[in-house]
């Protein structure tokens, strides 16, 4: 039986002793602990999230939009409000450059889809045949539109496989069948595969509905681009590519009223604005882990006065000063890692809850902080009464009843 | 063994007024002896104790423990003294009641500093087999009489091989039979053993099984 066994033991029979007592001191951690692991699963889940969304598209991928929508290294939405759009002559450029290989000029258009029985609101995003492969997307029933049926301006749609299931009942059966938007009459020729997402203000491309641009001209007769989506030949570096595209546009228009984007770029923009969320979400969580700690010097102050006796006699058969400072230092450790610990439980508990509708995410590094938070929690609100401990007297902490 | 030369213990009540709990006490305790320390409440025995038991420094005076002043010795150096040299035996057992029986005794081993030449647990339950509270290992403080609490407390006392035991009021929480059951022990220990004690009470008959009575009144010895 060692040191560190017997400290442990005396710790927890102190704890049973005082179920009510010992549960309401963890609370203050309970509650700090959980409340800064779900925040951060909530964000890291976001994050993920739209990482994930990022990562299908290929590694030789490019946007250009106009406007400066991303400068260093943040999302810059004043400049991107204001500023050009694009045309026929940009695609034409782009066409002459050698190093691109697949172009999609971009443009949408939000309406109502009506089959003959149902209606959903939903956005038609009009496309060149190359946008599905820039941006990976898979064919799970019937065809994508193709050249053929740009040159034709085909009334022609591509669903998502969640806009099928609404308007048709299944995805076999949206095939074929008719659409009506704004009065324009489409025919479904496929329903791309499921890429999950949505539902909380991100892009939820399975709920979309695709035709070819040219099709699109007649809800924008200016044929105006909101932005083009290319891939270009790996043969190049990205920054060859982008170098030769900004040369091409910058015949056109002065350096600020376009982007050209990485999917990268977009990311570590994606990661800087949750890196600043998720730290002040901690910091807002950890006031409340700063009022568990007090919580927990509150009672080991009482705790010391109440085991006076113990300490006399723990002093008198040859305990020293460090041994009874460790022994409170240890006590509030164990008190505010099982605070911690519930919390952790309890987060992960909320957490299976929130995924059911919210892509939040637990990683190791969130139960590390929280236990190691709340160690040194312990150890900071446990010096000053643990300190008061070691400095009684041993004649007068013998002498108390 | 132990030498008090002319120790003064002074209390600060208030900035003037001062309470001298020990008046220049000097005497000494030589190994091997069975000494009472006698006197009433108040007289300043449990100061005395204190002095002993090395729990307290002294105002003013000497007290040499084997040759060592220990008013000069830090609160390790005490605390040392105190786990090594000296086993205490209260009137109120002090035992700690979060602890079984067996921890209670090992207690003291867990704070020592230097390397036992024995296995501390085999030590504890051999004594506690000798003392009759087989089958008491791993009951509570609270489980077990006040005659079996207060046998814990001297194979408490015993499980560092200390040179002296301090035993202050041995008897006080106990009833006469079991008080002189704990006393022949304490006898017991003394002659067979050759344990030092040291003996605090204020009841003639317990301090009869003394070999050496120092009585003490108000601060002074009248009687060594």
């Amino acid at each position: 039986m060692n040191y560190f066994f017997f400290v442990v033991k005396a710790a927890i029979e102190d704890f049973k002793r005082n179920k009510t007592q010992t549960f309401l001191t963890s609370l203050g951690i309970l509650i700090g602990v959980f409340s800064v692991v779900t925040l951060v699963a909530l964000g890291l889940g976001l994050k993920r999230y739209i990482s994930d969304q990022f990562a299908l598209l290929g590694k030789s991928t490019l946007f250009i939009a106009p406007g400066k929508i991303l400068s260093r290294g943040g999302f810059n939405t004043a400049s991107s409000l204001a500023s050009i759009k694009f045309d026929n002559r940009d695609l034409l450029r782009l066409k002459k450059l050698r190093e691109i290989k697949e172009i999609s000029p971009i443009f949408s258009k939000q309406t109502t889809a009506k089959s003959e029985k149902k209606s959903e609101e939903s956005t038609i995003f009009f496309v060149s045949e190359a946008f599905f492969d820039i941006n990976g997307f898979k064919i799970q029933k019937g065809r994508f539109f193709d050249k053929n049926d740009v040159s034709k301006k085909a009334k022609v749609l591509v669903l998502g496989p969640k806009l099928a299931k609404k308007l048709f009942g299944t995805i076999e059966a949206a095939i074929d069948q008719k659409i009506s938007a704004n009065s324009v009459n489409f025919t479904v020729i496929g329903v791309t595969e499921e890429r999950g997402g949505g539902g909380f203000g991100g892009p939820d491309y399975d709920s979309y509905m695709f035709s070819p641009y040219t099709t699109g001209f007649i809800f924008n007769p200016a044929k105006n681009y909101s932005r083009f989506a290319v891939k270009f030949d790996e043969n190049y570096s990205i920054s060859e590519v982008k170098e030769a595209i900004k040369k091409e546009f910058l015949k056109r228009y002065d350096e600020d009223s376009f982007s050209i984007i990485e999917p990268g770029d977009i990311l570590s923009a994606v990661n800087s604005i949750f890196g600043v969320l998720n730290i002040v979400l901690i910091a807002i969580a950890s006031i409340s882990l700063l009022v568990g700690g007090i919580g927990i010097m509150n009672i080991m102050f009482v705790t010391v006065s109440d085991k006076t006796k113990e300490i006399g006699i723990r002093r008198a058969i040859g305990a020293r000063k460090k041994d009874i400072l460790s022994q409170f230092i240890i006590e509030s450790i164990i008190l505010s890692i099982f605070g911690g610990f519930l919390g952790l439980i309890l987060a992960f508990l909320g957490t299976l809850f929130i995924q059911r509708f919210f892509p939040a995410y637990i990683d190791i590094n969130s139960v590390i902080l929280a236990l190691g938070v709340s160690s040194a929690i312990g150890i900071i609100f446990g010096v000053f009464p643990a300190k008061k401990a070691a400095d009684l007297e041993p004649v007068e902490a013998i002498r108390y009843e | 063994m132990i030498k008090f030369n002319n120790v003064w213990k002074i209390y600060k009540i208030d900035k003037e007024i001062e309470y001298q709990a020990l008046k220049g006490i000097s005497f000494e305790i030589k190994e091997g002896e069975f000494v009472s320390i006698m006197g009433p409440s108040g007289s300043g025995k449990s100061t005395l104790m204190h002095l002993i038991g090395l729990l307290d420094k002294p105002t003013k005076g000497k007290i040499l423990i084997d040759d060592q002043d220990i008013t000069k010795l830090n609160d390790d150096q005490l605390s040392t003294l105190r786990n090594e040299f000296v086993g205490f035996v209260f009137q109120q057992f002090n035992l700690i009641p979060k602890l079984t029986v067996l921890e209670n005794i090992l207690l003291p081993t867990i704070y020592a500093r230097k390397k036992l030449d024995y296995d501390p647990k085999k030590k504890a339950l051999a004594l506690i087999k000798r003392f009759g509270l087989e089958g008491k290992e791993y009951s509570y403080p609270n489980k077990i009489s006040g005659g079996q609490q207060q046998r814990v407390a001297i194979i408490r006392a015993l499980i560092m091989e200390p040179k002296l035991i301090l035993a202050d009021e041995p008897t006080g929480n106990l009833d006469s039979k079991t008080g002189i059951e704990i006393m022949n022990l304490l006898k017991y220990l003394n002659e067979k053993e050759g344990i030092t004690i040291a003996l605090v009470t204020h009841e003639a008959d317990i301090a009869a099984y003394g070999k050496r009575t120092i009585k003490i009144k108000d601060g002074e010895i009248v009687k060594s």
